[in-house]
This record gives structure tokens, C-alpha cells and sequence, in this order.
């Protein structure tokens, strides 16, 4: 079971990830969620969400999603620009379980565009 | 100040350079209220200096729904009273976490430059190579400099550095809703652009139930997609069937459950989804009001959209351009950017035949979905709350909820009433 992302559902609102930063923080921030909003290529309007987990990014790219293991990741770069917290030093999404909780990124978006397979 | 904001308030003097930290804090929002009753507090205290403050809401940057909103409050050149603009997409979010809760930027400087704020810190800059480039140009340009591609970038184009009534600035690339000629105040000052990147963090005072209560609110909240909604009732005519065949995607402001903006492509293929080499396939369509004149007047949407990127390129007001083009129909690209540049700034903002609000304070970037009072009164919550007022409106979510939040991000007890005193 994994959070997974329907790209194209999504409006980039960054609510997910405001609420894995609260998952994880207690407070908002948009530097320490495990769900990262990728906007930077505004002027193309490229938008996609990125989901890190222990073992590999989920890409919800707009042309398609695809996971990508971690060594890949690190040869080709990743993250959304210089100064959103490089993912790979992210933590890791736990889907919510040390809250005790369902996942607060697919709950709390508002086109349903996270959801859990 | 802790609770829900992040940081002091910035004092930014234009004529030295130089900038200050003073307290910003819990007798503050006591004292005059959160948001826009915070920020008329310190143009007050300015006035003399003829400030610009920039700021954000209570609730901006939160999981509230709709919490994108910052402003921008100066005198404005079309009225030489003070009015308010919008800080909409992500530069609201970005200004509540850049590390300053509120920012005064006092005087003229003696030449171009651009303010640089992130994590704390503030910097003015040189912009001396930036002045005579248009909004894409500047966004880019700064963007670049930072090596980060997610700094927000408010700036002006030709029309503010030559402080045309017309003026407006622009957020990133797009359209802003400064029907005030803040852009113009900008050029006045010399003030090329204001770059906000926020890695700051927001605490609530009671973190869960803030939290919990956010995310009911969110359950409830209308989502949609497009524009009509906003312009609704209105007789702007049916906006989003006009844009479809050019409709790439819509996309929300930041923490919005409605998508109203609506990328449209005209440069390529509206279906194309990767990142190819066109670099500018198209325009972020950012209000209603804008597109509602150019539907009104017969304008083909490509057409519309094309103009509606000339104007935010120039930093004009999308509103005001658009009504005035509305009446000159062009039927194919050729002769937009002749247009655009011809144009007068005659014409005031507002809808097609809705009679304009005496807004004070106020502009027409917020839809008259309803009776001039409660218009008002959405704009003021809106912006001492930091929740969009046009998503109040379109979405008729209820208030209660909202002030509810206040309680457990600040400890502070807002209502309607207690809200509408803070603009007495």
C-alpha cells in the first residue's frame, strides 16, 4: 500500500503539503512534508506531485506517473528547485501510521487527486 | 511573534537603503487586529513616508481553506487614497513564510531596485539592469539570480517604471487584480520587484485542534474548476465554454479548493503534458473580470488571451485593459502588442454592466456576486483573515468556521462584527 497520485486531478493547491508537514512537524511549512508539489516550470505550467517513500519517489508527472528508485534519482536530480528541501533528505512517507491516522495528504485533498493502492 | 505568524515586521527605508526589525507581536493583533488591520496600523504610522506595507492574513499559509491571500496596501495614484491589492497564487503563502510578518517600505529610492526576502533575512538590491524589462522578463531574470525557480517575483513592467495610472504589477508572469495602480506607487519608488521565498514555519497555538477544525472546514468546501463561478450572475457570459478548445489545465491558488486560473496554450497543442522546448506555450488566465470584457466585446478567446498576456507582460491592469480593448475586437495576433500599447487607461475597473462598488479601500478584483454591504464586508474578512474573498463569495462557505480557527491559531476571538470595527 502506497500513496499514489492522479496527476492530472490535481490544481496545485499544496495542501498535501501542508498537511504532511503537519503529520510530521505539528506546523506548516512548505520544507518538510514527505509530498512535494513540483511547480518549477510555472511559465509551462509543468505541475506534478512527488511521494517519497524508503525505497523510491512516486512521480505523478503530468505526462504519466512513474516511481523511480532512489539511486536514480540521485544520478538524474530531483526536488523542485534549490531551496524546497532537497527530497531525498526528506523524510520518508510512513502513510500517516505513527499518527495512527489515514493518510492526511489524500484526506485532505480537495480534487481527490492522492489517493492509496 | 509565535503564534501563527513568523517573524517581525520589516522596515524597508528606500531613499538609505537600509532596513530595520521591529516587534511584531500578540499586543499588535490585539491592539488593531490581524492581517489588512495590522498593515492600515502601520500605513498610519508611516503615512509620512508614504509606505507601501505589505503583509498577510491570520489564517494565510494554513490548511484554511482558500488561506493564499497577502496584500499590498499604498496610496494609490488613481484616487491618492489608500487602497489594496491582492497577493494571490503562492506569493501570499510565500510573504507569511519568508520570516516577516508584515514589511513597510518607506520613501523613494534613488534608483532601481528589487527587495529580496527569505528565511529571515532581507536584502535590497540593485535592479539597475532589470528597469525597462517586462514582467517575464524580471521574473525570470530574478529567478535566476536566486538559482530557484519557486521565489515568488511581484513586479512591474514599462507601465509602472513609467508610474502609468494603468499600471499594475504582476505576480510571476500573470495578472495580479491591482486595480489600484499599486504597480505605479512601485515605479514611483523605483521598487522594480519584491522576491519572497518562504521556508519559515507556522505554529498554531493549539496545533491539533486547529488542525482538525481546518480540515472539516476543507470536507465542506465547494471545489470547482474554471471561472464561472467567480463571475456568476454577473452577464460575463459563459467564460470557460469561450477558453475551452485552449484549456491546458486549471490551477488552484495556494490552499484553494477552487481552480479558478486557467492555463491556457496557445503556443502549442492544449494537450500536450510533458516539458517540451517551447518555453512560453501560454498564459495563466488569473481573473474573470478581465476575460469577461474580451468575451463581452467579441473577442475570439486566443485572441483574448494573447492581449491578456501583452498586458500582464507590461504590468497593466488586466481589468482595465481588457475594458477597453473590449470595444476593438482583432480577429487574428497581429497588431495585440500595438493595441495593448496604445492603450489609455481611461476606462475604470469593473464588470460588464454591473454598476461599480464605491469601494474605499476595495477594488473590483472581488466580483459584486452580491449586495455592496456584504461585498464589503468579504473584502475586509477576507484580508484580515488572509482567505480569499472572492472564494467567500463564490463558494458562500460560512464564516463562523473561519473565526473559529482564529481562536486556536492565535488565541484570538474574531467575528463579523469585531472585524467590520477594525475599518471603522
Amino acid at each position: 500500500m502506497r500513496v499514489k497520485v492522479k496527476p492530472l486531478e490535481c490544481t496545485g493547491c499544496a495542501l498535501c503539503e501542508l498537511a504532511c508537514s503537519f503529520h510530521w512537524d505539528e506546523a506548516f511549512s512548505l520544507v518538510s512534508s514527505s509530498v512535494l508539489l513540483y511547480r518549477a516550470e510555472e511559465k509551462k505550467d509543468y505541475m506534478g506531485v512527488i511521494v517519497k517513500t524508503e525505497e523510491d519517489l512516486f512521480l505523478g508527472r503530468p505526462e504519466g506517473a512513474v516511481e523511480m528508485k532512489l539511486g536514480e534519482i540521485q544520478k538524474q536530480g530531483a526536488g523542485g528547485g534549490a531551496s524546497a528541501k532537497p527530497i531525498l533528505i526528506r523524510q520518508a512517507c510512513d502513510l500517516c501510521e505513527s499518527a495512527g491516522v489515514e493518510p492526511q495528504c489524500v484526506v485532505i485533498c480537495p480534487h481527490g487527486a492522492l489517493y492509496l493502492e | 511573534m509565535d503564534a501563527i505568524y513568523c517573524g517581525d515586521t520589516l522596515i524597508v527605508d528606500l531613499p538609505s537603503g537600509k532596513t530595520e526589525e521591529v516587534g511584531f507581536g500578540q499586543e499588535m493583533l490585539e491592539e488593531n487586529g490581524p492581517g489588512l488591520a495590522a498593515g492600515l496600523a502601520l500605513y498610519r504610522e508611516h503615512e509620512d513616508d508614504d509606505p507601501l506595507v505589505i503583509g498577510s492574513g491570520l489564517l494565510t499559509g494554513t490548511t484554511a481553506p482558500s488561506s493564499s491571500l497577502g496584500f499590498v496596501l499604498g496610496k494609490s495614484p488613481l484616487t491618492g487614497e489608500p487602497a489594496v491589492s491582492p497577493l494571490s497564487l503562492f506569493s501570499g503563502a510565500e510573504m507569511k513564510l519568508s520570516g516577516f510578518s508584515m514589511m513597510v517600505i518607506k520613501g523613494d529610492s534613488p534608483g532601481p531596485v528589487y527587495l529580496w526576502l527569505h528565511d529571515g533575512v532581507a536584502d535590497v538590491l540593485d535592479a539597475a539592469g532589470l528597469w525597462g524589462r517586462d514582467t517575464w522578463v524580471t521574473t525570470d531574470a530574478v529567478r535566476a539570480e536566486m538559482g530557484e525557480h519557486l521565489v515568488q517575483v511581484v513586479s512591474i513592467g514599462p507601465a509602472g517604471e513609467s508610474a502609468s495610472k494603468l499600471a499594475s504589477y504582476s505576480i510571476n508572469y500573470w495578472g495580479s487584480g491591482d486595480t489600484a495602480a499599486l504597480g505605479a506607487r512601485m515605479g514611483e519608488k523605483k521598487l522594480k520587484a519584491i522576491a519572497l521565498r518562504g521556508l519559515g514555519m507556522l505554529d498554531a497555538e493549539e496545533p491539533p485542534g486547529f488542525y482538525d477544525k481546518g480540515k472539516e472546514l476543507l470536507a465542506k468546501a465547494p471545489a470547482w474548476n474554471g471561472l464561472n463561478k467567480v463571475g456568476n450572475g454577473l452577464g460575463a457570459g459563459d467564460i470557460d465554454a469561450w477558453l475551452k478548445p485552449i484549456v491546458h489545465r486549471y490551477r488552484s491558488c495556494f490552499a484553494c479548493p477552487a481552480a479558478c486560473n486557467t492555463f491556457v496554450k496557445y503556443n502549442e497543442s492544449p494537450s500536450v503534458m510533458e516539458s517540451t522546448g517551447v518555453e512560453e506555450p501560454g498564459m495563466l488566465v488569473t481573473g474573470a473580470a478581465s476575460a469577461a470584457w474580451l468575451l463581452s466585446g467579441g473577442w475570439k478567446a486566443e485572441q483574448a488571451c494573447r492581449a491578456m498576456e501583452a498586458m500582464a507582460r507590461a504590468g497593466i491592469d488586466l481589468i482595465r485593459g481588457a475594458r477597453e480593448l473590449a470595444g476593438s475586437p482583432l480577429d487574428d495576433s497581429g497588431g495585440i502588442d500595438n493595441a495593448v500599447g496604445g492603450l489609455s487607461g481611461e476606462e475604470e475597473a469593473g464588470w460588464p454592466g454591473v454598476e461599480r462598488f464605491s469601494e474605499g479601500l476595495f477594488g473590483p478584483w472581488v466580483p459584486p456576486l452580491v449586495a455592496e454591504d456584504e461585498w464589503l464586508l468579504a473584502n475586509q474578512i477576507g484580508y484580515v483573515l488572509g482567505i480569499c474573498p472572492i472564494y467567500l463569495l463564490a463558494s458562500g462557505i460560512e464564516t463562523g468556521g473561519l473565526f473559529g480557527l482564529c481562536s486556536t491559531a492565535a488565541g484570538i476571538e474574531l467575528d463579523s462584527s469585531t472585524v467590520a470595527g477594525m475599518f471603522s
